[in-house]
């Protein structure tokens, strides 16, 4: 029998990007909030400069198991523990497009937000002020309207300057790349210092993290964060219209229930989708909020192409932040790509460099080894570029994620099974980027320049909003067509992946929908 | 040797990057890999013939690696449970149990060099252990079922991690290290 737990207004499943924006929003307008995360706590002092010690903040359990010819890289791109996936994060932080809000309308292809980016905007613009941006939007010729950065634009090195060269030569446009970084002390927080730890983490907080943004001002107004606490289920009513909280497992094996009004689920993508999955019952016999069959499909991850080149500069690679130093979204038109395909593409440049991990220097050319390593690996910290071209996943109902027939976890809770393909444009995309980008650096002056294997940015889909109930799971405040009282935060609700980047976007998306809760409270919680 | 108090401070900060908690005698000593060898900590999981396997193989793959402690690494991270493990397995997407992800890449790694040259990894000259690497290092090479590029490419980072992955790595490549916080001397794995 659980133990059940003294009611509450709002359970948010998840300590994490969306998670933190939720319930610092919903504890400041009052509510009683409780944060259950299933990894364990963090605290600024737990972010080790290290490349080895940073998987610790990654997640790999519970397992997923990955059935189609592509992955998602789960492990990679998700994160354990409080804080999530946003505390290794690299703060690049661009905006939507308007048109990547209306694909369907627009060319007849993918699918519709159920709003456009005007009503996205105050958001983007409310929490761009919260966490303090560097950039410098009069460089940036396809930045859509928003208030201008708050901070001057990151550094830019020897790497940047190089590459940028080849852009020119080109004619394509560089620009500061817009970033979740300080580069001024603001609200009390230190600026950078350009180690390039920050897929370890930033311990002094000038990397905008949940840690040092919005979990403190959620604590602040009384709101209670609980680690090691592995939800598995929500709660419904008898008539399965209603939310009536969530039942999680502490590491000893107790089970708990916690009785919640309103319900968020901030679990990140694959576990978003696996616990609505998880908690179907006679009212709901494919998953809760699942009538017609949505959850866990339109599963999205950017292919990503890595560019590294050898230079005859010394290019400083090792200064500066992790996800880069300039930004190229020439090639987002969406039509305008020479092979044809569908979508947008942008280049992040000048990413710092470390010798090991699987953006280091060694990765970059893993056919290297024996004696010969040592003279690449000098090589490249002194001479190495290198750069990422994101590429746009187009919304595949057939890429999905789903509950395991034959493993569970140690709770008992089947574990997710994901299948997943690269869409087709997304992979003709790819293969221009990956031409495009040996030909920048080539241009730029490279001795060498070569490409790797297509990666997985991002995880995004399986929980998408939309209009209309019957091909979506969510309305326009991500909020269950099928259970008032049940949100959903993250990057899973996004409709469309875009080339962009998600954590902005899963914060701005957040916050639109705590705002509606808190105003909206009486309606919500009926 | 002229160590000032700086230096001393300076080495005892490095070490500790890579410090693990290796059980001695029943007592747990944070140990860097390098000196857990020294010390001929005993194994967790790795057994003596895997163990020759595995030298072999990482010192192919990237000289120095033996000496410190790539051997204990991968066993102290093994053994671990997978959500806690600092191989880049994780990353990887490699199977778990990871103890047994490296049993089977070893396995058919040896199986690969007797059927090139009719001898063990443990006894192949240079040229023939470069001959068997390079055929394990092809893009998305599988041989009996097994994915010996993914196990090529674990294997190697896991060297690379511990010959360049630390403050000494990083002088070796005259990288400056930069750290906000070096890693405590206690952890439990």
């Amino acid at each position: 029998m659980p133990k059940t737990l003294e009611a509450v207004d709002v359970v948010i499943v998840g300590a994490g990007a969306a998670g933190s924006v939720f319930a610092a929003t919903l504890a400041e307008a009052g509510k009683s909030v409780v944060v259950l995360e299933r990894g364990r706590d963090h605290k600024l002092t737990d972010l080790y400069s290290s490349q080895i010690w940073a998987r610790r903040l990654k997640w790999a359990a519970p397992l997923v198991l990955e059935e189609g010819p592509d992955s998602v890289w789960p492990n990679f791109n998700s994160g354990t523990g409080v804080g999530g996936a946003a505390i290794h994060h690299y703060a690049v932080w661009p905006r939507y497009h308007p048109e990547d809000f209306r694909e369907f309308s627009l060319y007849g292809r993918s699918l519709d937000w159920p709003f456009e980016y005007s009503e996205l905007r105050p958001y983007y613009d409310e929490v761009q002020k919260d966490v303090g941006m560097a950039g410098d939007a009069s460089k940036e010729p396809w930045r859509p309207p928003g208030a201008p950065y708050e901070l001057p634009p990151v550094l830019v090195t020897k790497h940047g300057q190089v590459i940028a060269r080849g852009f020119e030569a080109l004619k394509m446009r560089t620009a500061p790349l817009p970033m979740a970084v300080l580069t001024a002390p603001y609200k009390g927080r230190l600026p950078c210092i350009w180690d390039g730890w920050c897929d370890a983490g930033c311990p002094i907080g000038s990397l905008a993290n949940p840690l040092v943004v919005y979990l403190p001002r959620a604590t602040q107004a009384g709101a209670r964060i609980v680690a090691n606490a592995a939800v598995t289920r929500v709660l419904t009513d008898s008539t399965g219209k209603k939310a009536t909280g969530v039942e999680y497992h502490t590491p000893d094996g107790e089970s708990v229930v916690q009785p919640a009004s309103v319900v968020v689920l901030c679990a990140f993508t694959i576990e978003n989708a696996r616990l609505m999955l998880n908690s179907g019952g006679s009212r709901h016999p494919n998953g809760l909020g699942n009538k017609n069959g949505l959850v866990g499909r339109y599963l999205m991850s950017h292919p990503a192409v890595s560019v590294s080149g050898l230079f005859n500069e010394e290019m400083q690679n090792a200064i500066g932040a992790t996800g880069g130093q300039l930004l190229c979204q020439d090639p987002y038109d969406k039509k305008s790509d020479p092979s044809g395909a569908f979508g947008s593409r942008q280049w992040e440049i000048g990413l710092a460099l470390k010798p090991n991990d699987l953006l280091g220097i060694a990765m970059t050319r893993p056919d290297i080894f024996g004696k010969s390593l040592h003279d690449f690996m000098l090589d490249g910290a002194r001479h190495m570029g290198s750069m990422v071209g994101v590429c746009e996943d187009e919304p595949l109902y057939t890429n999905r994620v789903d509950l395991s027939k034959t493993t569970k976890d140690k709770y008992g809770m089947p574990v997710a099974s994901i299948k997943y393909q690269i869409s087709p444009e997304g992979r003709k995309l790819w293969a221009t980027a990956a031409a495009e980008g040996v030909k920048i650096f080539k241009a730029a002056g490279a001795r060498e320049a070569w490409h790797g294997p297509p990666g997985g940015q991002h995880i995004m889909g399986g929980t998408v909003m939309g209009n209309d109930p019957a091909k979506s799971v969510l309305n326009s405040v991500a909020q269950s067509h099928e259970v008032k009282n049940l949100f959903v935060g993250g990057p899973s609700v996004f409709p469309t992946s875009s080339c962009i980047n998600s954590t902005f976007t899963a914060h701005a998306m957040s916050l639109k929908s705590a705002k509606y809760i808190a105003s909206n409270w009486g309606a919500v919680k009926a | 040797m002229n160590l000032t108090r700086r230096a001393v401070i300076d080495k005892a900060l490095k070490s500790s990057v890579l410090c693990l908690g290796f059980s001695v005698g029943g007592v747990t000593l944070m140990l860097t890999p390098e000196q857990a060898r020294a010390q001929q900590v005993v194994l967790r999981t790795l057994k003596p013939d895997q163990v020759k396997l595995l030298e072999a193989l990482a010192e192919g793959l990237v000289p120095g690696s033996v000496k410190l402690g790539v051997t204990h690494f991968i066993d102290h991270q093994v053994s671990a449970d997978p959500g806690d493990c600092l191989l880049i397995a994780k990353y990887l997407q490699a199977p778990v149990p990871y103890a047994d992800f490296y049993a089977a890449g070893l396995k058919v790694a040896e199986g690969m060099a007797q059927r090139a040259t009719g001898k063990s990894l443990t006894s192949l000259d240079a040229a023939a252990l470069e001959g068997v690497i390079k055929e394990m290092s092809k893009p998305d090479a599988v041989v009996d079922g097994y994915p010996i590029f993914l196990f090529y490419l674990c294997l190697r980072s896991d060297a690379v991690d511990v010959v360049y992955g630390t403050p000494e790595g990083f002088e070796k490549l005259n990288v400056p290290y930069m750290q906000h916080i070096l890693p405590p001397e206690k952890w439990d794995a």
